[in-house]
């Protein structure tokens, strides 16, 4: 606990958490040498997150989830079930890239639970999905349309025994399980406790038992490697995982084509809905956060872009809860950094609308000209760098946008280097260019 | 009739749905009811390229027609269900390429399409380039529109357009990409006549290359 937290303001405290980031506390540095490169690195990010200071230069972040491995010639199967190669790559991937911060390898997942758990809601190589290529998500309404009374009543008792059972079919007995109220008084103990007996729900424990012995064992693998990314000098860009409300329902619960026709037909119960699960995703956020010492909390947006829905139905559906997430986890401390997926031309005068310096934005496709003149000196933004050039581009002309970029977009600080995609592949001499050119020119 | 197709245009999906019933009950000439669908879809795909109408409009659009359809059907004689379909504007192959299976924008895409007047064909997501070449030999596409939102899908697309040509079929289509990594870089790289981020700008080329 950080002394005088209770009276303090989001800003001292997102200020305190990320003095906290930037110190290193708990890392084991190989020197002081690599202790100064860290703080430098976090430092970067911060006072572009904070707009109080300009930074020495813009930092340069990149997005990744397969691309370390794939660069390395490790293919995404492999990436997925063993964790010393897993880790290994990502280790030499900040070391040899040497961009400002790195990711979170854990992120790839294993592979193994998810076959235990049988699990439906993404593809992963071996699994529908080619050896070589990363997971993809496969949307379906998971949640039917009378579903939306209980998941605003109790959305974990709808998780555990609606949405567990349809999404993971190893856990299809838990559908069997009555809610766990009862357990407050003996004489209504017994229902639940017995239902745990039953051979279906057992099945389930069992599964849910194994698939937990796997990811442990799993994690303790990764996580020495995850420690020599961060004694070797480099931040990580997440310390938690967090969504905007109506992407959750959209993405892992209604659907996209559901959901957007409930706008219509049950418009209540989708403002409701956003509503209730606004604290769930400050938690989630804000707990990984405090576990993993890093007050960034990656937000990816989904289904608020331009062209989803009309400006309307955005400040409506999608933009409050957002916001009250995005202030919330301000309001422990966290750093929301939300990757705007798509484009926001039409949207960028609502994220205008937040304290100045509390969050951070990323952009894929929005003009980043635009973001600078609506959301310059009110939030950090960054982003904008076409992932096609990476992919297909020669260095020089990677060199070229990316100077570009920097003048229509670093300003005076505030400003974080980045591609618009968190990367499933790349190539090396461009995105070194990228990189390079990011630290070279970037300088304020 | 006017007043299914605002009910249709205004999205009051319960009430459109009551007075196809109506009219239908009250011995209307079914296909008077379907040109109205016909009809309210075309303001409905025009205020969806204004800008006025998203991806709610339409989807919740696609549904009430699909509604329609099933209540209709019974009344429409095979000879009338054959016939009556106006001339099409031209023939569009759609799918998403493989190592791909998002397919929200290739839905829109194949819906606006299908409301501008084209004969669309959809093949669906993870297609191989094999496949692309099988039925655009059986469909005689005017139009070949690849789908992806993976940057994995540069390859995936360029291997199609390698394959029409490799088939002698490239300078007798036209080829457009589509989805959220797409841009002038992509689209070089695959050998594309176009590329789009969104199905509105799609219809734009497509009616272009039809000379409409």
């Amino acid at each position: 606990m950080i002394e005088g937290w209770e009276n303090m303001s989001s800003d001292q405290r997102q200020e305190a958490f990320l003095a906290k980031w930037v110190s290193g506390e708990g890392i084991e540095f190989a020197g002081d040498e690599v202790k100064a490169a860290y703080a430098y690195r976090a430092g970067l990010i911060r006072d572009a997150a904070k707009l109080k200071k300009t930074p020495e230069r813009t930092p340069v972040v990149v997005l990744s989830t397969f691309a370390p491995t794939m660069l390395a010639g490790c293919p995404a199967k492999k990436a997925m079930y063993d964790p010393e190669a897993l880790g290994k790559v990502w280790v030499d991937f900040a070391r040899d890239y040497d961009a400002d911060t790195s990711g979170n390898p854990a992120l790839v997942m294993y592979g193994p639970p998810l076959e235990i758990l049988d699990y439906n809601l993404y593809k992963w190589p071996g699994h529908g999905i080619k050896e070589e290529q990363g997971y993809q998500f496969l949307e379906k309404p998971y949640m039917k349309a009378e579903d939306y009374d209980h998941f605003i009543a109790d959305p974990t008792d709808y998780w555990f025994r609606v949405w567990f059972p349809r999404t993971h079919g190893a856990l299809k007995g838990l559908a069997a399980l009555p809610p766990v109220y009862g357990t407050m008084e003996l004489p209504a103990a017994g229902p639940w406790l017995a239902t745990l007996g039953a051979p279906p729900v057992q099945e389930a424990l069992k599964a849910l038992m194994e698939a937990g012995r796997a990811s442990f064992e799993w994690i303790g693998k990764l996580l020495p490697y995850m420690g020599r990314i961060l004694s070797s000098g480099y931040p990580m860009y997440a310390g938690g995982f967090s969504k905007a409300p109506f992407d959750v329902l959209g993405d892992s619960f209604r659907g996209t084509g559901e959901l957007m026709m409930d706008l219509y037909r049950r418009p209540e119960k989708v403002l409701e809905a956003v509503d209730r699960i606004v604290p769930l995703m400050v938690g989630l956020g804000s707990g990984m956060a405090v576990a993993n010492n890093n007050p960034l909390v990656f937000i990816p947006l989904h289904k608020g872009a331009d062209g989803f829905m009309s400006n309307q139905q955005f400040e409506k559906f999608y933009w409050p809860s957002l916001r009250k997430v995005i202030v919330g986890l301000a309001e422990k401390g966290c750093v929301p950094l939300c990757f705007v997926e798509g484009g926001y031309n039409q949207r960028l005068e609502y994220l205008a609308d937040l304290p100045k310096g509390e969050c951070i934005f990323i952009f894929d496709r929005t003009d980043m000209a635009k973001a600078r003149r609506v959301l310059g000196g009110k939030s950090c933004i960054g982003g904008g760098f076409p992932v096609s050039l990476i992919m297909t581009g020669s260095p020089k002309e990677v060199e070229e946008e990316t100077k570009k970029l920097l003048d229509r977009a670093a300003g005076d600080g505030g400003y974080i280097l980045s591609i618009g995609c968190a990367m499933d592949d790349a190539r090396e001499d461009t995105l070194k260019a990228f990189i390079q050119t990011g630290k070279k020119y970037g300088k304020y | 009739m006017q007043e299914l197709v605002n009910a249709i245009v205004e999205m009051m999906e319960n009430d459109a749905l009551a007075l196809t019933k109506k009219y239908l009950e009250a011995g209307t000439p079914p296909m008077q009811i379907v040109d109205a669908y016909k009809e309210a879809l075309k303001i409905i795909g025009q205020r969806f390229e204004q800008g006025t109408y998203f991806v709610p409009e339409l989807i919740l659009a696609g549904e009430m027609m699909n509604a329609a359809s099933d209540l209709i059907k019974p009344y429409i004689s095979a000879e009338e269900g054959k016939g009556g379909g106006s001339a099409k504007v031209g023939r569009f192959l759609l799918g998403t390429v493989e190592g791909d299976i998002h397919d929200i924008g290739k839905g829109m895409a194949g819906m606006l399409m299908d409301i501008n007047g084209f004969e669309v064909k959809d093949l669906g997501v993870d297609v191989p380039a094999k496949r692309f070449i099988e039925e655009a030999r059986q469909f005689q596409p005017d139009i070949i529109g690849l789908s992806g939102l993976l940057t994995l899908s540069y390859d995936s697309m360029k291997q199609v357009v390698e394959a029409l040509k490799e088939a002698g079929m490239r300078d007798k289509v036209k080829v457009i990409i589509g989805g959220g990594q797409m841009d002038e870089h992509a689209c070089q790289y695959v050998g594309a006549d176009a590329w789009v981020t969104d199905a509105v700008a799609g219809i734009k080329y497509a009616l272009g290359w039809m000379g409409k």
